[in-house]
C-alpha cells in the first residue's frame, strides 16, 4: 500500500467515526447534556478563540509537556542505558527501581504539589516522570539486546573503548528501540499533561476541569479533540523523523 | 626470518567449565608468510583467528603478536567469516571504521577506504546502504575495511566462501598479488582444500577433539598439475583420519 493510499484511508476512518458519532448526537438516542454532537465543537473553538483562552491553554500545555518531554526522555534513555552497561551499577539500582516503578506519575501528584506548589514545575515534573520510565525500560532492553558480534568488531577494529563503543556500536545498535520509547513517551506524555493539570495547574487539562463544572460538554470534547490532535501532529512528526533517522534499515 | 605471531603451548575454551575447543597450539608464524588453516567445521578455526586478533583470551600458554612501528596502520586486519558491516553506515564509511582513531585526516581516510573499495572491486557501491548489497559483495565490503588499516598481519575467515567462482579466482589472484607486493603476513581459514593448496606457502591441519594441529606442512604444489592434485589428496585423507566431531 502507497502512502497516498494508507492516508486517504486514515482521514476517511476519521470522516467516518465523527459522522457516526455526528448521527448518534442528533438521533435523540442520547440526550444532548450528555453527549455533544462534534458539530457542536466548531461554535464552542471560536468562542474560545476569540476569548484567548485556547491559545493561553494550548501554550501553556505544550510547554509542560515540552519540558516534561525532554527531560523525562533524557534521564531515561541515560539511565536505561547506564544500567543495561555496568552490571555493578544494574545490580544496585535494580531493587530500587523495582520499588518505584509500579507507583503511577498521578499517585505523585501530592508531592509534585508540595514540592512545586501548583505550577508549571509540578506538571512538568509528572511528565517526566512519567516519559522516564517508558524510556528507562525501552533503553534497556534495547541495549542489551545489542548484536554481541558488532561489539566484536568495534574490538577488532580498535573502536573497543567506551567512547568509541558506546557512540559507534551500542547507541546506534539500539537506537531502534530507544526510538519505540520515545515514540510510546510522546502518547504517555499527553495523558499526564491532562491528569496533571486536572488538579488546577494551568492548561488543557485545567479548562476541560472548568468546563465540565459548568456542564459545558460542547467545551470539553473540544479541549479532547485538540489534545487528540495535539497529539496527533506530534506523533506524526515524530514519526517523519524516525524514518529519516532510520533509513538504513531496509 | 622472525616470527610476527608466537603461540607457545596455547590452549583455548569458551566459558569457565566447557572443555576446551583447542589445546596444545604450538605455532610459530614467519613474517610475510601466507599461512592456511583447514580442518572441520566446528573444529576451531575461528576460534584460533580469535585469539590472534585479541579479541578471546587463551586460557593456557602465550600469545606474542610482534608489531611493526608503522604509523597510521592496525597491527592485524579481521575478516569476518560473517560480513559483519554496521548496517547504519554506507559502505564507504563501514570501510573506514577501522581507520577511526589513527592520526590521519578525513581526506586520507575516504581515500584509503576509495582504494581499498577498488580492491575488491566495489568502487560503484561506496554510497550504498549494507542491506543494498548482496551477501558475495558484502563480504568483499568486509575484506575492504580489513585492508583499509594496512595491518602487518592478515586474519581471514573463509572470506571467500560466498563468492562465485569467477570472482573468488580474481579475489585470489589480487590477495596473492597484494601478499607478494607488501609482504604481510596472512592466516587464512579454509575448509577447500585446493584453495589452501593454491594460495598458502604453509598449510595447518586442525582435527581431533579437543583439537590440535595433527599436520603442518610446507606447500610448494604449484597451483596446478599432478603434484597440486596429490598435495590436495593427502590433506582430504589428513583431514578424514581424524574427524571426529
Ligand atoms: N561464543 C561461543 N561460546 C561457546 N562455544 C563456542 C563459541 N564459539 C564457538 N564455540 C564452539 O567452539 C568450537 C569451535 O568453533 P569455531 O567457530 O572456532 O569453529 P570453526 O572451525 O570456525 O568452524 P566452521 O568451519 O564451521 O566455521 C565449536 O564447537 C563451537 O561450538
Ligand atoms: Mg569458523
Amino acid at each position: 500500500m502507497n502512502t497516498r493510499t494508507s492516508l486517504s484511508l486514515s482521514a476517511l476512518g476519521v470522516v467516518a467515526f465523527l459522522l457516526g458519532w455526528e448521527a448518534v448526537a442528533r438521533s435523540g438516542v442520547v440526550p444532548a447534556g450528555l453527549l455533544p454532537s462534534p458539530s457542536a465543537v466548531p461554535t464552542a473553538f471560536l468562542a474560545e478563540v476569540q476569548r484567548g483562552i485556547w491559545q493561553k491553554m494550548v501554550v501553556a500545555s505544550l510547554s509542560h509537556y515540552a519540558v516534561g518531554l525532554a527531560l523525562g526522555t533524557f534521564l531515561g534513555v541515560a539511565f536505561g542505558t547506564a544500567a543495561a552497561l555496568w552490571r555493578v551499577w544494574d545490580a544496585f539500582q535494580s531493587w530500587v527501581v523495582r520499588m518505584l516503578r509500579p507507583i503511577p506519575a498521578i499517585a505523585w501528584i501530592p508531592f509534585a504539589i508540595i514540592w512545586f506548589g501548583v505550577s508549571e514545575g509540578a506538571a512538568s515534573f509528572l511528565i517526566a516522570l512519567t516519559v522516564f520510565w517508558i524510556n528507562y525500560y525501552a533503553s534497556y532492553s534495547a541495549v542489551r539486546g545489542v548484536d554481541k558480534d558488532l561489539i566484536e568488531l568495534g574490538h577488532a577494529f580498535g573502536q573497543g573503548g567506551l567512547i568509541p563503543r558506546l557512540f559507534k556500536i551500542i547507541l546506534p545498535g539500539a537506537l531502534p528501540g530507544i526510538l519505540s520509547g520515545l515514540r510510546a513517551g510522546l502518547g504517555q506524555g499527553w495523558m499526564t499533561v491532562v491528569a496533571a493539570e486536572l488538579f488546577g495547574i494551568s492548561g488543557l487539562g485545567m479548562r476541560m476541569m472548568e468546563a465540565s463544572g459548568l456542564l459545558a460538554t460542547n467545551i470539553v470534547v473540544l479541549y479532547m479533540v485538540t489534545i487528540a490532535l495535539l497529539y496527533g501532529v506530534s506523533d506524526f512528526l515524530f514519526m517523519q523523523v524516525q524514518a529519516r533517522v532510520l533509513s538504513w534499515q531496509r | 626470518m622472525a616470527a610476527v605471531i608466537d603461540l607457545n603451548g596455547v590452549s583455548i575454551g569458551y566459558g569457565d567449565s566447557a572443555p576446551p575447543v583447542l589445546v596444545d597450539v604450538t605455532l610459530s608464524v614467519e613474517r610475510g608468510s601466507f599461512v592456511a588453516i583447514v580442518g572441520p567445521s566446528g573444529v576451531g578455526k575461528s576460534t584460533l583467528l580469535r585469539v590472534v586478533a585479541g579479541l578471546h583470551k587463551a586460557r593456557t600458554g602465550g600469545v606474542t603478536i610482534h608489531q611493526d612501528q608503522r604509523p597510521a596502520h592496525r597491527p592485524v586486519g579481521l575478516v569476518f567469516q560473517d560480513a559483519r558491516l554496521l548496517p547504519w553506515r554506507k559502505v564507504v564509511k563501514n570501510v573506514q571504521l577501522g581507520l577511526e582513531g589513527l592520526p590521519i585526516s578525513a581526506a586520507d581516510r575516504l581515500r584509503r577506504a576509495e582504494d581499498a573499495l577498488k580492491l575488491v572491486r566495489l568502487d560503484g557501491y561506496a554510497r550504498r546502504w549494507p542491506y543494498e548489497l548482496s551477501g558475495g559483495q558484502r563480504q568483499r565490503v568486509g575484506i575492504a575495511r580489513a585492508m583499509a588499516v594496512d595491518p602487518d598481519i592478515l586474519l581471514m575467515d573463509e572470506p571467500f566462501g560466498a563468492l562465485d567462482a569467477i570472482t573468488r579466482n580474481n579475489l585470489q589472484d589480487e590477495l596473492r598479488r597484494i601478499h607478494r607486493e607488501t609482504g604481510k603476513t596472512i592466516l587464512f581459514v579454509t575448509h577447500d582444500l585446493e584453495e589452501a593448496v593454491h594460495l598458502a606457502d604453509r598449510i595447518i591441519v586442525l582435527g581431533g577433539t579437543p583439537a590440535r594441529v595433527v599436520r603442518d606442512v610446507k606447500n610448494d604444489a604449484g597451483r596446478d598439475g599432478a603434484v597440486f592434485r596429490d598435495q590436495v589428496e593427502k590433506l582430504r585423507l589428513e583431514i578424514a583420519d581424524n574427524y571426529s566431531i
